[in-house]
């Protein structure tokens, strides 16, 4: 039998028999249920057999009827080993240290990991966890059960939608998942909205408050467009006007428009300057010298070596300088007066919004004078003519 | 055993086809080449050394014989002998076979 870890517990002995007669020994010993292994005759006189400590003390009565003698010849196992330990105690003490150490740190809780939060900080789901008992180096019969220390945790956060609590041995995972919050909008003051200039109403929708004015009808800057005040009599309320009037604005603008234009023209001469590109900085390889225009535009085109999204940082750099020439161009009037109309439509534009649409323009006066048109242009707009008014609130009202 | 009984139990064997040591209390050997034997059924050990093993059987003796035979284990009615085993001889209770 190979010797287990039972009979090693118990303790094995190793005899020699000499004399008798052995294997009425070794029946008498199997009858009465002792177990013997590893049985052999060293010579004709010594047999060899190991058994267990106990089965030892039973053979004693075995021995006297048979004649045998024995003698020890091999101690195993841990009642020999824990005899000898007794001599050397610092060192039994140091394997008990051993395990208690590691018992006492593996029940420590060493880190806590926090996951999924954005709007949430960490140190406040720390800090709250800490408020519950939970920190690192805590004792972990100390800590309290994860779906209970879950829903605690979630009182104490009202950000978090859930939170789910996870112990991986020493460490503590925190799973949070955030409510998600609308925009918060900035309070508004109750208002009126009023007309931002003259103008003849084509669309009016109020969203909130009461429409004063109609469509077609002639409105005065500053005048109500939609009422912030709501109900009759006793039951006023006041709100925040909101909604959406447009009107039609009439802008006059004096419009200058010179005949003599100056453009900068390409002449077609260039000049190629290639440098090479290495780590970000450039060494130039040709084109050195004097540019020999004396307007130029310059071009670069940047060629870098890569394969499927990786760079190296070896390119190279082409500058293509061009030459410019200035051009005077004499315009007719026809062009000029366009040109002029383009402009102030574009001013207006800006001014309105981008949602306004130029109705109709119409040229009043038209001058040619010192080589420039002047012009009176009125422009037909029809834009959002809203502006708003902040009601003051009356006491005592 | 009875000379009924004995019939009885050939009978069921036979019916039932059971293994020949089930129903005589026969011994079986089980042996791995020339290094490891497993004996069950016996009846005690009559002689040992390191070149002869002879075992009580229920009718007869069986004798191993080898060289450093080693039993192993030794259960009340299994043997567990290893060692290099050259024969095997079966014989009556006192006499050869």
């Amino acid at each position: 039998m190979k010797e287990g870890w039972l009979q090693r517990m118990k303790g094995i002995v190793t005899v020699q028999v000499r004399g008798g007669e052995p294997e009425a020994l070794v029946n008498g010993a199997l009858q009465d249920g002792l177990s013997l292994w590893s049985i052999r005759r060293t010579s004709p006189e010594h047999m060899v057999f190991s058994l267990t400590v106990p089965d030892f003390f039973r053979l004693r009565p075995y021995l006297r009827r048979t004649g045998c003698r024995i003698h020890v010849t091999r101690r195993e196992g841990l009642p020999f080993w824990l005899r000898k330990a007794r001599k050397r105690k610092f060192f039994l003490g140091g394997i008990a240290l051993f395990f208690v150490a590691m018992y006492l740190l593996s029940s420590l809780l060493w880190n806590i990991e926090v996951r999924g939060n954005k709007a949430i900080r960490t140190e406040d789901l720390l800090a709250a966890a800490k408020a519950e008992g939970v920190h690192p180096f805590q004792w972990e019969w100390k800590l309290p059960e994860p779906s209970d220390l879950a829903k605690r945790l979630a009182q104490r956060l009202p950000d978090a939608a859930w939170i789910g609590v996870e112990k991986k041995g020493t460490r503590l995972i925190i799973q949070v998942v955030e409510t998600k919050k609308p925009a918060v909008r900035a309070p508004r003051n109750t208002r009126h909205l009023i007309a931002s200039a003259d103008a003849v109403v084509t669309r009016i929708i109020a969203d909130k408050g009461r429409p004063v004015v109609h469509v077609n009808s002639r409105v005065k800057k500053g005048q109500t467009l939609i009422s912030g005040t709501i109900g009759e009599g006793a039951n006023t309320a006041t709100v925040v006007a909101d909604g959406e009037v447009r009107g039609l604005v009439w802008y006059e603008y004096d419009v200058v428009s010179p005949l003599e234009r100056t453009a900068n023209v390409y002449t077609g001469e260039t000049k190629t300057k290639w440098s090479l590109v290495l780590f970000g900085r450039a060494l130039q390889l040709t084109g050195y010298g004097k540019d020999p225009f004396s307007a130029s535009q310059t071009r670069e085109q940047l060629q870098q070596l890569g394969w499927r999204g990786w760079e190296l940082p070896v390119g190279r750099l082409k500058e293509t300088v061009m030459e410019l020439r200035q051009e005077r161009r004499q315009l007719g009037r026809e062009e000029a007066v366009e040109s002029g109309l383009l402009q102030a439509r574009a001013d207006v534009l800006s001014k309105a919004g981008a949602d306004a649409v130029v109705k109709e323009q119409k040229i009043l006066h038209e001058k040619t004078d010192n080589g420039k048109v002047y012009m009176k242009v009125l422009l037909e707009v029809d834009q959002s003519i809203v502006k708003e008014m902040p009601l003051v609130q009356m006491q005592g009202e | 055993m009875g000379k009924l009984n004995r019939k009885l139990r050939k009978w069921t064997a036979d019916m039932l086809d059971l293994p020949q040591d089930v129903a005589y209390d026969l011994p079986r050997m089980t042996m791995i080449g020339d290094r490891q034997l497993y004996i069950e059924n016996h009846r005690g050990v009559l002689h040992f050394s390191s070149h002869q093993l002879r075992l009580q059987l229920s009718h007869g003796v069986l004798e191993v014989s080898g060289a450093d035979l080693v039993i192993r284990t030794i259960w009340t009615e299994e043997v567990f002998v290893e060692g290099k085993i050259e024969s095997i001889h079966l014989m009556d209770r006192e006499g050869q076979r």
